[in-house]
């Protein structure tokens, strides 16, 4: 049969590189150097038929057809509805040995640290040099060593709606807008300032609510709430980066810079509806849903400007669990669906915005306009603002204890928005309600 | 030969078989709930006991031994209090509406109405509604552009663009209130419905005779006879109630219980300590769900004391108070003691006719009665 001698051949040469299959087309290159009896050396046993892989979202049926023309392994999608349940899955998985995992995971940026408690939970990848930004594969590496492969990312960029600005008598152009709030300086603060210009002049906001440039904010901090030496938080009340964000954001919101509704809000889809604010902090990801709840209303467009240089909001990773059957297989495959190719074909049929370099100039990215934003080519946008974001955009250290830290502190900035706390007040109940935890600090 | 030598082992066995039957089958049939119960009930919840004593990593799981420090940490966090507070302010605002509601549409649905059926079935369907379902409904009809918030504008009740049924504590709760009873008001009502059915009709007949209307018939005739059932239905809304989770982790985006703990339940605390943004505290969420388990426990003792109480002052008993029986009781035996008296005395002295005597002593006495 063409298949097994076939299959032989790859597995001898998983055995002996472990690294293979990126962009190689068919098996003939493969079946050269083989060599026939390579069955037992991968050291992984015999090759599955089936190598199963839990995501959220739809593939390209292409792309898996193309791993099992290539392999003759079947990849079946165990598909979750959201991250969240395909988070739960994994957790509870990791924590009985193995159980119930499939061969492939997609994690989400959002809970990585949590399933890197243990790094040995998870096979170390061979690195893949230049495929990815710099500050992915940061991102996915524990301890120096690759745990994940990058599928998307999301690069931060400003939407505006250019209808409110112009009403408001202001720039309305991308690198008008782009000026406005600071061209390539721009800071948090230039951004706000942009916006108080703004609500002086229009009914509207300035931006949909607080919460995602702040929490943009402290993405960018090398050592948000943790110090990374012991892994322990720094006691809130001292840590003064945290203060002066929290302060900046929450006067900006007093004053009405914001509408308060943000992104997951019931209101959030019918605010743009209302033309409630003028514009959006936009990782790559949030184009479509953008699209989704702003349709109808004209004049939204990307401008090419971010904040403090740039920064990134999400992503994701593929990753192996160490206890599966056929890691060395899982491997070949998390490779293959991480190559620039499969990353186009992704871009395609969800819009998730590829963290390959080689994917992100290629034309079916770089050229692709956008219906709803007035045509304008975002890939090539998204693609700049990626590439200039820096390691900076890998994110800080985060420990054990971040997301419920962040939490506390992102709630003293909801509060201000609805209405019920001054900032001063915010910030102190979020140190009252830090240190009732009790937490063992620095 | 072998075979007639065994015939009289097998009607042996077989009758030992037969009495096996009797003594041992029937815990067979019943046992596949018990083990199922013991499996997945009786041991997590003792394990719960051996989580909530160390401190717990989701990942690393058991962590050192810790006693009762999860308890005591819980007790200190005033987010566990908020959520207490809040979880019994979204019970009463849910319950009150519901058992009115669903007495007064079982009631309705109790007499003779064309296509019986349709409408018992009807006013089953938002049942049917997953909770997160209707939890995302009910979040966009409170928001700001929803069907309630901008009547309330017009009406001039509140200024602020934004809906402030998610900034307000107590709003949030009736939010969340209303759609805990657009789910359960139509369950409660059939459980009730069915009790109202298997109240004898000759009760109403003679209600109607004696010249009650529907609404005294309902109250003196319908309710004190499906007293149980009343019991029951709120005695599992106490328990149901309580653990409120769906509806307030879906209510807005975050699914925390709001910036400043506005609708957090203490299952949603619960779950945020456990399976939320903290790896490592799946110690001191058990430790919440033994205390919590504990209110529940004291707060349907309360609840089954009080609607029993209630339940049992009905008019099936006397409205008349012992005391004032024990009086009549008294005074009638007093006067038959007297009428006896003056009977003998009439006797002894040969005078009036002993009828005179029994008529005037229930004239004097009896006039006070009923």
């Amino acid at each position: 049969m063409r298949f097994q001698r076939r299959t032989s051949a790859v597995l001898a040469l998983v055995g002996t590189t472990a690294l293979l299959a990126t962009g190689c087309s068919g098996g003939s290159g493969g079946s050269g150097d083989g060599g026939g009896d390579g069955g037992g050396d991968g050291g992984d046993g015999a090759k599955p038929d089936v190598l199963t892989v839990a995501a959220w979202m739809d593939f390209p049926q292409e792309l898996l057809d193309g791993f099992e023309e290539e392999y003759g392994i079947k990849v079946e999608i165990n598909s979750f509805p959201d991250g969240a349940s395909a988070q739960t899955v994994l957790r509870n998985g990791l924590a009985a040995d193995g159980a119930g995992l499939s061969d492939l995971h997609l994690i989400e940026l959002d809970w990585w640290t949590e399933m890197m408690a243990v790094p040995d939970d998870w096979a170390t990848l061979p690195e893949v040099p230049g495929r990815w930004v710099d500050w992915k594969v940061t991102q996915g590496s524990v301890d120096g060593e690759i745990k994940g492969y990058g599928t998307d990312i999301g690069p931060l960029a400003i939407a505006f709606n250019s209808q409110l600005l112009a009403d408001a008598g202001l720039p309305s152009d991308p690198e008008g807008f782009a000026e406005l709030v600071g061209g390539e300086d721009a800071t948090w603060e230039t951004f706000l300032e942009a916006g108080r210009e703004f609500i002086s002049r229009s009914d509207a906001a300035w931006v949909d609510s607080m919460v995602t440039p702040m929490q943009a904010a402290i993405n960018l901090l090398p050592a948000a709430f943790e110090n990374p030496d012991t892994g322990k938080p720094v006691p809130l009340a001292e840590n003064e980066a945290i203060a002066e964000t929290l302060e900046m954001f929450a006067t900006a919101a007093e004053e009405g810079v914001s509408a308060g509704i943000a992104i997951g809000h019931a209101d959030w889809g019918a605010g743009f509806q209302a033309q409630q604010w003028a514009t959006v902090i936009t990782p790559a990801w949030m184009t479509g849903i953008i699209a989704e709840n702003a349709a109808g209303i004209d004049g939204w467009l990307i401008a090419d400007v971010f904040p403090e240089g740039g920064g990134n909001w999400g992503g994701s990773f593929f990753s192996v669990p160490a206890t599966g059957p056929n890691v060395e297989w899982a491997i070949t495959l998390a490779d293959y669906l991480t190559s620039p190719e499969a990353a186009i074909a992704m871009f395609q049929l969800n819009g998730q915005f590829p963290s390959q370099v080689e994917a992100m100039d290629d034309p079916a990215v770089a050229d692709s306009e956008h219906e709803f934003f007035g045509n304008q080519k975002i890939g090539a946008i998204y693609g700049q603002l990626a590439a200039e974001a820096g390691d900076a955009a890998a994110g800080g250290y985060r420990g054990v204890n971040f997301a419920g830290i962040q939490t506390i502190v992102m709630d003293g900035i909801r509060r201000v928005e609805d209405g019920s706390e001054t900032p001063q007040q915010a910030w102190a109940s979020a140190v009252a309600a830090f240190d009732a935890l009790g937490l063992t600090t620095d | 030969m072998a075979a007639v030598a065994a015939t009289p082992r097998r009607i042996g066995f077989s009758r030992r078989l037969s009495r096996w039957d009797v003594k041992v089958s029937p815990y067979l049939y019943i046992s596949p709930f018990f083990i199922s119960f013991a499996v997945f009930g009786v041991v997590p919840v003792v394990f719960n006991v051996v989580v909530a004593m160390h401190s717990w990593h989701r990942r690393l799981g058991q962590g050192e031994f810790v006693g009762l420090d999860n308890f005591r940490w819980v007790l200190e966090q005033p987010a566990f209090w908020t959520s207490l507070q809040n979880t019994f302010s979204i019970f009463v605002l849910s319950m009150v509406p519901q058992l009115v509601l669903a007495l007064f549409i079982a009631a309705i649905l109790d007499q003779n109405l064309r296509t019986k059926t349709f409408w018992r079935m009807s006013v089953l369907v938002p049942f049917a509604i997953m909770p997160a379902a209707s939890a995302l409904i009910f979040s966009q009809i409170f928001g700001q552009f929803g069907l309630v918030t901008p009547l309330l504008h017009d009406l001039g009740l509140f200024e602020d663009v934004n809906s402030p049924f998610f900034a307000d504590r107590l709003l949030s709760h009736v939010a969340i209130a209303t759609m805990v009873t657009f789910r359960w008001t139509g369950y409660n009502a059939l459980i009730l419905l069915a009790a109202m059915q298997s109240v004898p009709r000759e009760l109403y007949e003679a209600a109607t005779i004696d010249g009650s209307g529907r609404v005294r018939q309902f109250f003196s005739v319908t309710l004190p006879s499906i007293r149980a059932t009343m019991i029951f239905v709120v005695l599992t809304m106490t328990i149901g109630g309580l653990q409120i989770f769906d509806e307030p982790r879906m209510y807005d985006g975050t699914g925390t219980g709001g910036p400043n703990d506005q609708w957090l339940t203490t299952v949603l605390y619960l779950f945020d300590l456990g399976f939320g943004e903290w790896p490592d505290r799946l110690g001191q969420a058990a430790a919440v769900a033994w205390l919590f388990a504990l209110v529940i426990v004291v707060f349907t003792l309360v609840n089954f004391l009080l609607t029993r109480r209630i339940a049992t002052s009905g008019p099936a008993r006397s409205r008349v108070p012992a005391s004032v029986t024990r009086r009549l009781v008294a005074e009638a035996r007093a006067a038959v003691a007297a009428a006896d008296a003056e009977k003998a005395a009439a006797r002894a002295s040969g005078g009036p006719p002993a009828s005179d005597g029994r008529d005037r002593a229930p004239a004097g006495t009896g006039g006070t009665g009923r």
